[in-house]
């Protein structure tokens, strides 16, 4: 990931690297420059020194004839040897354009010493004649490197004429170079940062609108930002939390479903407690005399209406206690077949009751009076309408970890409308119910009881029948459990 | 806007990457070489050609054949001189050779002591070889080692037998020549009078003058004046035709005058070719330069020890005038 310290840094240092090597061509090429011109200044320097060493040594031997001191002497064999080292530094001048005078050139300054050393060797030996010849000689010879000198340094001139203009153009032309490499650099600076500030600002726009989204609360859109830096990660993460509070906005969301469903099956709850309630007006008084009516009608002799009055007692009994806990599905099979007594009573061969039942399911836990509602629904649409009577089929089945059970009667059958209708919860028709307890309160409260949904269904066709299908898990989770006993 | 500027940027960078580089080219591009130092003494053999009249079409000639012929023998040359015969100049450059100490003097002998001096003493000290062209100095009084350049006496005879061959075998002559001959102009005059000498109605007048344009012309003046019936001139010094001449033409037709020079004059080839001179003797400057070198080069190298003193000499010949021819 580049971030955006190592932009500025690599813009930064991209740049430091041009300007330092601009800047080293640039000395680089002055001290050569430099270095010729020294050079040409030096072999004029040189040249000049001849003349200048020269006449001091016909001053000095001129010094020297007139007044022959050890003072003097000493003076012009130094000035003798200064000529002598200047001569050498001339042999470095010589080159092929003017190797002829130079070497004449240094060929004089040997006569010159020549001739001085001669004037002094014959001043030291007293002949006045010879050394002020010699020394007049010297003394032209003199004059001949001085003329010399500026022959040299006009030829010198002549030769390095065009180099010296070049040199001139070369440097205007330097100048010119500066400025326009200047203006490069600067154009190139400012397009590298225009494109960099981009780089910068582009994703931190993007992030600004995004964030305006959100701030808008438009969760769903996905935060894009095209970048590699910081503004990248910072992207990242602000759509990480995007992403985690939609999640928490949908969990939300379930919980208030939850607590929604939670207050509807206490409300349920207390409307069924309610309708108990209203029953109840004085169930034991009820309960009671329907012992006795029993007892009355055993000891006169009828029996079977004895028994009737017993089955409605249970019944009774039964509703009262069992409405708001779970009870075993045998308890609910056993009622279930005091209801059809009672019923059979009613309705004598017009009711046909046939009972499939797998004992081995019968220890399953269910919320009481499930089955009988939906037995009860079953008598008052398909045998009461009926004067020929009707069959009822009851059944329970193991289909693996699943008990189903199955109510078939042979009535008129229900519209598929009315069975959609029914399951959603929207009609309901509680009248008529001994118990008070309608279709649609078995549905909601299995539904809470195992949380799970669509437990019932009905199948049906009309003229021939209703199904209805309860299906229950063998084994209710633990906490479901509890959450129901506890309440 | 942001691709205006984009835009923008990029030709601006194209725009000075090119004059960049255009400047940067010139400015960097190879400063011409200095000419390579030689750094230790090659010691090439360096000769000297002295003269007197540099840049003249004579001393020119000279000059470029013994150039060739250095370039041949790969020896460094260079010619130096006075212009306008310059004495003290000429002698002044003669010096310097000497104190140089060249390998070798090649010069345009000049008959004065001061010269002799120089050649019989300084050169002679200092071991340089020297050889007269064009003009000689007896080696006797010069110690030069040989001459190269026209036989003057030669030369001379050549120029009065062709007066007599257009004159005829009578007349006058008036013969210029310097008031301080030198030994060429000797010998010239020799070579003339040798030849005139055998006619005896020949009359010569022989006359020095010094070496001024003026004095030429009044020398001129005086000598029509003293001889009118003069028919011929001849200028032993090359350079006083010009002057001689222009005297006779303001005066009268230069035409009917028989006139006669040597070729080492600044005016000669012009004179005749405007057929002011009746003949110049033609002598071989670029002949004399390349032989001059050749054999200063023997002696130098040691291959021919000694020259012939007497000296190798050039050819001559006669240049007539066409003008005067018809």
């Amino acid at each position: 990931m580049t971030t955006i310290q190592r932009k500025i840094w690599l813009l930064v240092s991209v740049m430091l690297l041009i300007m330092g090597i601009i800047w080293m061509m640039l000395t680089y090429y002055n001290q050569q420059t430099q270095e010729q011109t020294n050079t040409i200044l030096q072999r004029y320097l040189r040249l000049n020194e001849v003349t200048i060493a020269s006449q001091k040594m016909i001053t000095d031997l001129n010094n020297y004839l007139l007044d022959p001191t050890e003072v003097h002497k000493v003076q012009i064999e130094k000035s003798i040897k200064t000529i002598e080292e200047v001569q050498q530094d001339v042999v470095k001048l010589r080159n092929e354009e003017n190797a002829f005078s130079v070497t004449n050139y240094i060929h004089l300054i040997d006569s010159l010493v020549e001739t001085t050393n001669r004037s002094i060797l014959f001043s030291e030996e007293q002949e006045l004649e010879g050394s002020k010849n010699e020394f007049n000689e010297a003394n032209r010879i003199s004059m001949y490197i001085s003329e010399m000198t500026l022959t040299i340094l006009d030829r010198e001139l002549k030769t390095y004429n065009l180099f010296y203009r070049e040199i001139i153009d070369q440097s205007e032309e330097l100048k010119k170079l500066g400025i326009w490499i200047l203006l490069l650099v600067t154009a190139v600076l400012l397009l590298a940062t225009y494109w960099f500030s981009l780089s910068i600002t582009k994703p931190v726009h993007q992030l600004t609108k995004a964030a305006n989204e959100l701030a808008k609360g438009r969760f769903n859109q996905k935060i894009k930002v095209e970048s590699n830096d910081e503004i990248a990660f910072l992207a990242q993460t602000f759509d990480e939390m995007r992403l985690n509070i939609n999640d928490l906005i949908l969990e939300i969301q379930q919980k208030a479903q939850l607590e929604h469903e939670l207050q509807q099956s206490k409300l349920l709850l207390k409307e069924s407690q309610l309708k108990s309630l209203q029953s109840q007006i004085n169930p034991h008084f009820l309960f009671n005399t329907l012992n006795t009516l029993s007892k009355k009608a055993y000891l006169d002799g009828a029996e079977e209406t004895s028994d009737l009055l017993v089955s409605v007692a249970g019944l009774l009994r039964y509703n009262l206690k069992r409405i708001d806990r779970s009870v075993t599905l045998y308890e609910e099979v056993l009622v279930l077949y005091q209801y059809m007594e009672i019923q059979k009573a009613r309705f004598n061969d017009r009711l046909h009751f046939e009972t499939n039942i797998d004992e081995s399911c019968l220890h399953v836990n269910i919320p009481g009076l499930t089955l009988q509602p939906i037995i009860e629904n079953a008598v008052i649409h398909a045998i009461e309408p009926e004067e020929d009577g009707g069959t009822i089929s009851f059944r329970i089945l193991r289909d693996g970890s699943w008990i189903i059970m199955e109510i078939e009667d042979s009535g008129k059958g229900i519209s598929q409308e009315n069975i959609e209708l029914l399951l959603n919860g929207q009609m309901d028709s509680n009248e008529g119910h001994s118990t008070g307890i309608g279709f649609q309160n078995v549905v909601k409260r299995l539904q809470l009881f195992y949380g799970v949904d669509h437990l019932v269904s009905i199948e049906s066709v009309e003229g021939i029948g209703t199904k209805v299908i309860i299906q229950i898990p063998e084994t209710r989770e633990e906490v479901s459990d509890e959450t129901i006993n506890r309440r | 806007m942001r691709t205006k500027i984009v835009l923008l940027l990029g030709a601006l960078i194209i725009v000075f990457s090119y004059l960049t580089i255009v400047s940067a080219t010139k400015a960097f591009r190879s400063t011409n070489e200095l000419p390579t130092t030689l750094s230790e003494m090659e010691d090439s053999i360096r000769l000297v050609l002295i003269t007197q009249e540099l840049d003249t079409p004579f001393w020119n000639k000279v000059g470029y054949g013994a150039k060739q012929q250095a370039k041949e023998e790969s020896v460094e040359l260079e010619v130096w001189g006075s212009y306008g015969n310059n004495e003290d100049d000429f002698l002044k450059k003669m010096e310097i050779a000497i104190h140089s100490k060249v390998d070798g003097i090649i010069v345009q002998g000049l008959d004065t002591e001061e010269f002799k001096n120089l050649t019989k003493i300084k050169a002679a000290f200092y071991g340089i070889p020297v050889i007269t062209v064009a003009n000689d100095v007896p080696v006797e009084e010069s110690l030069r080692k040989t001459y190269v350049g026209s036989d003057q006496f030669g030369a001379g005879q050549m120029v009065a037998s062709q007066l007599v061959k257009e004159m005829g075998t009578s007349g006058e002559v008036i013969i210029l020549r310097d008031d301080v001959q030198a030994f060429y102009q000797e010998e010239r005059l020799a070579g003339i009078q040798d030849v005139l000498e055998g006619y005896s109605e020949i009359d010569i007048t022989i006359r020095g003058t010094v070496d001024t344009n003026e004095q030429v012309i009044s020398t001129t003046q005086q000598l029509m004046n003293e001889v009118p019936r003069a028919t011929a001139f001849i200028a032993i010094n090359a350079n006083y035709a010009g002057p001689m001449i222009q005297e006779i033409g303001r005066r009268t037709q230069v035409e009917p005058y028989h006139i006669y020079t040597f070729d080492d004059g600044v005016e000669s080839t012009t004179l005749l070719e405007q057929g002011k001179l009746d003949g110049v003797l033609e002598q071989k400057p670029e002949e004399m330069g390349q032989e001059s070198v050749k054999w200063l080069m023997e002696w130098v190298s040691g291959k021919t020890v000694p020259l012939n003193s007497d000296g190798y000499l050039t050819e001559t010949n006669m240049l007539i005038s066409d003008g005067d021819q018809r």
